[in-house]
């Protein structure tokens, strides 16, 4: 039988919550973190608001004994995630044991681009000779990884998936099977994504950003907001953690990874890929669909994004899509892209373990195409069994992840 | 002994075909030809102005037609490293006799590494971004800016709808996606996985690796590629792509494929190093060797040959032969030690090609030279001065990358 692999550890430092509890507590009331952003002017942008992580200071999340040298927002947002995981699940300080079969799999974005962009623009200013290259030195979303491991003396595998807006919840499925091919004990996994000066043009440049706050669902939906984040999971075998009394939040149960194979940055209308994704997790954790009782959408709030995967959710679910609550937290802690799957893992299992669906804010109208529960008037209190959630991504890269509530030895009652 | 075969056939994963477009030619004949002849790509760069660098040099992938590999249709938005993977995919499926069809579709995939992606075009996006402000920033390049493209495109010209992944590792990304693609055929979520990686030389991106001291001459010395060699002052950087077509046994066995190697073992594992630097500590790497044994079934007396990591950097190579002197210390006959980055430089996904040069090494049981190795910086048995003719069992493809992240492939004769 397969080995069993739950999370016992989680962090996060996103547009709503400063540490996983401060998250919760902002789902279930339905916070809105999409504002005004300073972290570069955006006069000449169509928009200007983004779901930006505020008044974040590395040093106060990031002891003293480890150096900010050089250090990008991205890997600085990365790093505090990583040891508020490591802290949750009772591992921090790593002890030597740990330390030589712990990996690490992140979902990269942006990396140190905004840094990068500062550097670039002095070098096209004052020229090749007088700007510094070593602001540089993290520009690429490796750079996260290897900067918590080679901090933390990990010995295990690293990794850094690069899937787009799906990479954190590919970075979750991969570190599951590290340690279920014998690579690693224990994997932190997650994703980071800093808010950049490419990544907002980039999204302002395609017309796919909504110059208020994104409203998924809605049928009068015009875009995405964009955000930043960091969230990072402990994932290790029942085993283990029940060996070291460690508390469990939830189980990943299953992922699957697809392909649209039909254009780079339009999913396909046929929603196939995002079906056969839906699917192949489904498969890969032996559950059928009257086993999930929530559907954490990828959502981002495009007119097209929405209704695909509406479609796809119909067409996998069939009556069922009807019967369970289906809902985009990206309404408020905004689109977070390389970081959302990873995100989205922490809500459905602070969904799983705290006993709520949380809901879509910002929505105001039916679409009479997206006609299912999106969970639009407050979070709900329910008793969850499994958790599915999507993250589709350009490229045509769609990832599912499906977590299930625990209830052995461990299990967090709330 | 203990060997794979103990494994059920669907368990197994096997090389069935290969794709590559290289500074040493584009397909496998071309490649092989010159790669086993131990001709040198490395030239003055041509592609662009090297003027502002403190080096010259490069191994560039020249003469490749995209139009002869992609449509006119998708070859419109894509960039040099999307037709570098996607030409190479279709080489890569073509060399298996693959061919997509609404039937398999859903089960062929990619698992693709890149280490610093499209650098062009994120170059060419930034400059209109920030001198002329966001109005100037064009849609079409955004997707191209992202890693995940050419995957992307490589599924979109090819139709395959499986698996699709990109990894990033630095100079590990290729080694990584191939451990994960033969995972993926062992867990049975496809039948057949394109897996290596790819890289491209920019002239931003040539002038970063300069300032930060990567490229010879480090030292101000003669700039060139000498891995492993005394005089090594840097490494050469390089360009280009290789795929991997990877299925499992029973698979190529009931399509009576022919199999170039199998696939026997991956380990990962990592030493701290700081962001840009190489680990100075050869523990990370022998721990992702060991565990790539391990994983084969197999002991150190058993590997006939490894494909090195080593560049010409002073460290890296350094740490690498350390590492194999202690790895291969209590045996008698030492296992033959090559690297082809004399021949096509550093490329960091070169992982990919190289992976491609193993396994044609291990089908013709010959191991190409180090080029640019005269005088041995170390006691190993290295590949120098012809290439050798030997039955090879057992290889090892070696993944080391600056940050301290190693990767591992066994590559093993299919019996």
């Amino acid at each position: 039988m397969k080995k069993r692999i739950v999370i016992t550890g989680m962090g996060t430092k996103n547009a709503i919550g400063g540490n996983v509890s401060e998250f919760a507590r902002s789902l279930r009331e339905g916070v809105c973190g999409i504002s005004q952003i300073d972290l570069f002017d955006t006069t000449d942008f169509r928009t200007h608001k983004g779901g930006q992580v505020k008044d974040f200071d590395p040093r106060r999340s990031i002891p003293e004994e480890f150096s900010l040298k050089r250090i990008s927002r991205a890997d600085a947002l990365s790093m505090a995630a990583a040891l508020e995981a490591l802290t949750d699940a009772g591992l921090y300080p790593l002890q030597e044991n740990i330390k030589e079969n712990m990996g690490i799999a992140i979902g990269g974005g942006a990396g140190g681009l905004l840094e990068a962009e500062s550097f670039y623009a002095d070098l096209l200013r004052k020229g090749k000779e007088r700007s510094k290259y070593s602001q540089l030195s993290s520009l690429f979303c490796a750079s996260s990884a290897d900067r918590i491991a080679s901090s933390l003396e990990f010995s295990g595998p690293r990794a850094t998936f690069m899937t787009a807006c799906s990479a954190g919840a590919t970075a979750l499925g991969y570190a599951r099977d590290l340690i279920l091919n014998g690579h690693a004990g224990i994997m932190l996994a997650g994703g980071v994504e800093p808010m950049c000066r490419l990544t907002y043009a980039a999204f302002n440049a395609l017309k796919s950003v909504d110059e208020d706050v994104c409203r998924p669902f809605d049928r009068n939906r015009s875009g995405l907001s964009l955000g930043e984040a960091s969230a990072v999971l402990v994932l290790e075998p029942l085993e283990t953690a029940q060996n070291r009394g460690a508390k469990i939040y939830g189980e990943l149960m299953g992922y699957g990874v697809t392909c649209d194979s039909f254009h780079m940055t339009s999913p396909d209308e046929k929603a196939s890929g995002a079906a056969r994704s839906m699917r192949a997790a489904l498969a890969d954790g032996g559950l059928t669909v009257e086993d999930i009782d929530y559907i954490n959408a990828h959502g981002t709030a495009t007119p097209v994004n929405d209704l695909t995967e509406t479609k796809a959710i119909k067409e996998v679910f069939g009556s069922r899509a009807y019967q369970i609550p289906v809902s985009s937290t990206k309404s408020m802690h905004a689109h977070t892209l390389g970081a959302s799957g990873a995100l989205e893992g922490i809500v459905s299992l602070l969904a799983l373990s705290k006993r709520f669906v949380p809901p879509t804010i910002h929505w105001r109208e039916r679409d009479p195409e997206c006609d299912l529960d999106y969970v639009t008037q407050g979070a709900r209190r329910a008793e969850l069994r499994a958790v599915l959630s999507n993250s589709f991504a350009f490229g045509g890269n769609n990832t599912t992840v499906i977590f299930g509530r625990y209830e052995g030895q461990g299990a967090i009652h709330e | 002994m203990s060997e794979h075969r103990d494994f059920p056939d669907n368990r197994r994963v096997v090389i069935t075909g290969l794709g590559m477009a290289t500074p040493l030619g584009t397909g496998r004949e071309e490649f092989s030809r010159r790669l086993f002849q131990g001709e040198s790509a490395v030239d003055a760069v041509q592609a662009f102005d090297t003027g502002a660098a403190a080096s010259h040099l490069g191994a560039e992938v020249r003469d490749f037609q995209p139009r002869d590999f992609i449509s006119i249709k998708n070859l419109r938005r894509m960039d040099r490293l999307s037709m570098l993977a996607t030409a190479s995919a279709r080489l890569a499926l073509s060399d298996a006799g693959i061919a997509v069809t609404a039937e398999n579709r859903d089960r062929v995939g990619i698992l693709f590494g890149t280490a610093f992606g499209a650098t062009d075009v994120t170059v060419q996006f930034e400059d209109a971004l920030l001198a002329q402000g966001p109005g100037a920033a064009n849609p079409i390049l955004v997707p191209n800016t992202v890693m995940n493209a050419p995957a992307g495109y490589a599924s979109i010209e090819l139709g395959f709808r499986g698996v699709n992944v990109t990894v990033t590792h630095f100079a590990v990304s290729a080694e990584t996606a191939v451990a994960y693609a033969a995972s993926e055929i062992r867990r049975g979520t496809a039948d057949v996985m394109l897996a290596g990686g790819a890289d491209i030389l920019s002239k931003f991106y040539y002038e970063a690796l300069s300032k930060f001291r990567g490229l010879s001459p480090d030292d101000g010395g003669p700039e060139g590629a000498h891995p492993f060699d005394e005089r090594r002052n840097g490494y050469v950087a390089g360009e280009g792509c290789g795929l991997l077509c990877l299925e499992s046994l029973a698979c190529a066995r009931e399509r009576g494929a022919k199999i170039c190697c199998e696939i026997t073992g991956a380990g990962l594992g990592s030493s701290p190093a700081p962001p840009t630097a190489w680990p100075r500590d050869p523990e990370g790497f022998c721990r992702a060797f060991l565990r790539a044994l391990k994983q084969a079934r197999i002991d150190v007396a058993d590997v006939s040959a490894v494909m090195a990591a080593a560049n010409g950097s002073r460290v890296l190579d350094a740490v690498e032969a350390a590492a194999y002197e202690g790895l291969f210390a209590s045996r008698a006959v030492r296992p033959w030690v090559t690297s082809i980055k004399g021949a096509l430089g550093e490329s960091f996904s070169g992982g990919g090609i190289r992976a491609c040069a193993l396994a044609l090494s291990v089908e013709r049981g010959c191991l190409p030279l180090t080029v640019g190795l005269e005088r041995p910086a170390a006691p190993l048995n290295f590949v120098a001065g012809k290439k050798v003719k030997t039955h090879l069992k057992h290889t090892v493809l070696s993944g080391i990358s600056f940050g301290g992240a190693c990767a591992c492939l066994v590559f093993s004769r299919c019996e």
